[in-house]
């Protein structure tokens, strides 16, 4: 019998071909669309910042938008409730719809959609005020005033946090701490019966134990809610996203930097057999 | 990025590869006990299998920190759920050869078959040959040629009825069955090293292509259809 | 193993020294304006004290020192000091918040606004009384009357109001608006639920510092009719005084007793400014949020 042979040189992976392609998988059924996007092209004073990006979100899911700094994706989840309106300079293009409507048409009353489309911030924001004022603030300004008690207490205990603060409504929220002012963001969210609930980033200023509580809350919430959220953190993706979008920089001519849809799967594939070779090399780190 | 990780996958995949090496050994060691009626080399193959078992329990752990540490995820993630299949499957190879050897010192004081050893020897080179090229292909990431081994498994296979025969031919010394029932058990230790090869290979596939899909299955017939036929 | 003794002392003996230097001159600046500022009042409150009572709260001015009182000149002060907080407030928080929400910065008139805000505090308030003059008491013929003074002086503290109410408001942090608009508040529903109770504080600190600027202001006043000898108790649209000309009118005479009754209503004038100033301070700690 021969010898042994001399090391056996380990080659890096053949070429993506040999990866079966699946196309973005069939909404469940029509009324699962909440948000239909078509081309969507996000500019800041001129400057794009985000294009071509069309895909839908279906309803009661868990959909997750990762990528690194810079590629969109909070500008793109700012979009859904219409928050670019307040920057100057922000313009859209393309189409949003939710169930059927587009956002941005000439009757749309922005007021009217961030009623139905709540949004929770990666820095807690509590009001200034006491914890019932906090979460009694949407209720009163949109005119929901029956049953105040009532809804300031459902919507606490859905985000989990009544046990923790229903003897004390009348404290300070700037007295809670972070975790607790987080969940107290998405209870004040909860208070005006939302029907989709946007996060942006909503546990990075949070410590790991927080972040846990804010995770299995997302769970909970979805049962009732359609959820999307922006992380920088893959591993909050693949653990609560049913749906995972990732997107990228794309790097232009003359240095401009856009952001662009990569690839938008389940999460399982995404975090196995993502097909597109960007996706990959971003969710094992390989470029970050 | 990830540079650390990086340098652990590699060095894990390295590990695998020098067991890959040290089974090779033990079945040379084996084979040749067998067909120089050698007991000292045989009860070497035995005591060298220590070795292969601490590179075994060694990559185990370094595959269990990795998981733990590293969270990996799409191919890496596969890469590292291979790695512990094939790390299994080499293991299991190098105590075949454990059992090859210990049928040899049985069967010191018996008289053989020179023909029959010589077949044996035959299938000792192809599995020799299926191990190093599943390792080769697992290295090279290359799913086609992994497939190849099931052609080479059809041989071992082939040989390993036949040699049914060839014993129930012995005659009637007592002797000389009670050394071919030990060969035949010698064969069956083989041609279970070969299925070891080719599982090696079906993990080389689901590395790259993520879908695991067996190449033969016993419970459905081969498609090629040498199935029952001697 | 023993570890090897470091020698943590300090070697740099002439940085210390210089630390030591800055310290004490820091210390002694500070030291300076509160040893000056106490000789100012001890020596005022030693000579006004005797004639601090109720003649002086109450009665009006006469040519006998024992019989001179600040009366009109208190009641002219603080209704002064009353029409600029009923006037100044709102027109002060209103531009603010509408340069701060409302405005597009992009637009030249914003812009223009803007640059002389800043250019009009900068004014000398003499300036302020002979555009009084020109306008309110004569051009639509006011008079030179109580209300007319007011108004000057409403002038001439709008930009400091302005400025801290802009302040006050810009230090809202924008993550509240966000956080209000997330929820469906209109813009208005945002100012005045979140903003203004949140710059409150900020408001009333400027208010304090237009009223503390307003309250000494003598040249203005004179140059719109304020007289120096007033025996009546002014009204909006009669003849006025304010404290601060009642006191330069006495200082300008040549008896001692005089002297004495100036220092007396300098005190006077003091404790109206420091109550204004503390009810300001009550007000801002009241609504005072830490962020």
């Amino acid at each position: 019998m021969s010898e042994s042979e001399t090391e056996v040189p380990i080659k890096s992976l053949t070429p993506r071909d040999l990866a079966r392609e699946k196309p973005t998988p069939e909404p469940r059924s029509a009324e699962d669309v909440v948000f239909h996007v078509e081309d969507l092209v996000v500019s800041y004073s001129g400057k794009c910042a985000l294009r071509g990006v069309t895909l839908d979100i279906q309803r009661n899911y868990v959909t997750a938008f990762i990528g690194p700094s810079g590629c969109g994706k909070s500008t793109f989840i700012r979009c859904f409730n219409r928050m670019n309106d307040l920057i100057p300079g922000a313009t859209v293009e393309g189409t949003i719809d939710y169930h059927g409507t587009d956002l941005y048409g000439p009757d749309v009353d922005a007021v009217e959609v961030r009623k139905r489309i709540g949004m929770v911030f990666q820095k807690p924001n509590p009001f200034p005020k006491s914890i019932y004022d906090n979460v009694a603030f949407g209720p009163r300004v949109l005119g929901m005033t029956d049953n105040l008690d009532e809804r300031v207490e459902q919507a606490l205990h859905r985000a989990a946090l009544w046990d923790e603060v229903g003897k004390r409504l009348k404290e300070s929220a700037l007295s809670l701490s972070g975790g607790q002012q987080q969940r107290l963001c998405i209870a004040r969210c909860i208070a005006v019966e939302p029907d989709v609930i946007l996060m942006d980033e909503p546990a990075s200023a949070l410590d790991p134990i927080a972040t846990t509580r804010i995770e299995d809350l997302m769970q909970e919430l979805k049962n009732d809610y359609t959820i999307v959220v922006v992380t920088h953190n893959m591993q909050q993706a693949a653990r609560v996203a049913d749906m995972t979008a990732f997107f990228s920089v794309d790097v232009g001519q003359d240095g401009d930097r856009t952001g662009v849809l990569v690839e938008y799967d389940t999460t399982d594939k995404m975090f196995t057999t993502p097909s597109d070779q960007r996706t990959e090399d971003y969710v094992t780190g390989r470029f970050g | 990025m990830r540079v650390t990780f990086q340098q652990e996958l590699e060095e894990l995949e390295h590990s695998l590869q020098i067991e890959g090496e040290l089974v090779l050994r033990s079945l040379r060691g084996a084979v040749d006990a067998l067909t120089r009626q050698d007991t000292e080399l045989a009860a070497e193959v035995v005591a060298f299998d220590d070795d292969i078992d601490r590179q075994y329990i060694a990559i185990h752990e370094g595959i269990e920190q990795l998981l733990a540490r590293q969270t990996p995820v799409a191919v890496d993630l596969r890469l590292v759920l291979a790695m512990l299949h094939v790390n299994l499957h080499l293991e299991r190879a190098a105590d075949y050869c454990v059992t090859i050897a210990k049928l040899v010192t049985l069967t010191e004081s018996l008289q053989g078959d020179p023909t029959l050893v010589e077949e044996l020897e035959e299938m000792g080179s192809r599995a020799d040959e299926m191990i190093r090229f599943a390792l080769r292909s697992f290295a090279e990431r290359d799913p086609v040629g992994a497939e190849e081994l099931v052609l080479f498994d059809e041989v071992i296979d082939a040989t390993n009825r036949r040699l049914v025969h060839q014993v129930l031919g012995l005659g009637t010394d007592v002797e000389r069955r009670e050394w071919g029932l030990r060969m035949i058990l010698i064969s069956r230790c083989l041609e279970r090293i070969g299925d070891h090869a080719v599982d090696i290979g079906e993990q080389t596939a689901y590395l790259v292509t993520g879908e695991f899909r067996e190449f033969t299955d016993a419970s459905h017939g081969d498609p090629r259809g040498t199935n029952g036929r001697p | 193993m023993s570890a090897v003794p470091l020698d943590l002392r300090n070697r740099d003996r002439s940085a210390r020294l210089r630390g030591r230097l800055f310290h004490a001159a820091i210390f002694a600046s500070t030291t300076i304006g509160l040893v000056v500022l106490a000789v100012l009042l001890i020596d005022v409150i030693r000579k006004g004290l005797p004639y601090l009572d109720g003649i002086l709260l109450t009665d009006p001015p006469s040519s006998l020192p024992e019989r001179a009182g600040a009366g009109p000149a208190i009641r002219g002060t603080i209704y002064l000091m009353g029409l600029l907080l009923i006037m100044a407030v709102p027109i002060g928080v209103g531009t603010a918040i509408y340069l701060e929400e409302y405005a597009d910065r992009s637009r030249w008139y914003n812009r223009l606004l803007e640059v002389n805000i800043q250019n009009l505090a900068a004014v000398p308030s003499i300036v302020y009384g002979i555009l009084g003059l020109a306008f309110l008491v004569r051009g639509i013929g006011l008079g030179r009357v109580l209300l007319a003074g007011a108004m000057i002086l409403t002038l001439l503290v709008l930009p400091i109001l302005i400025v801290a109410s802009r302040e006050a408001i810009r230090a809202v942090p924008d993550s509240i608006r966000q956080g209000a608009y997330a929820l469906g508040a209109t813009k208005w529903q945002v100012v005045s639920r979140q903003i203004l109770p949140a710059a409150i504080p900020g408001i009333a600190t400027g208010s304090i510092l237009a009223l503390s600027r307003a309250i000494g202001e003598t040249a203005p006043l004179l140059l719109v009719g304020a007289l120096q000898y007033v025996a009546f108790n002014p009204t909006l649209l009669g003849d006025f005084t304010a404290l601060p000309i009642q006191i330069f009118q006495w200082i300008a005479r040549p008896q001692d007793e005089f002297h004495d009754l100036a220092a007396a209503g300098i005190v006077v004038l003091l404790i109206i400014l420091l109550t204004m100033n503390a009810l300001a301070i009550w007000l801002r700690n009241r609504y005072s949020k830490k962020w």
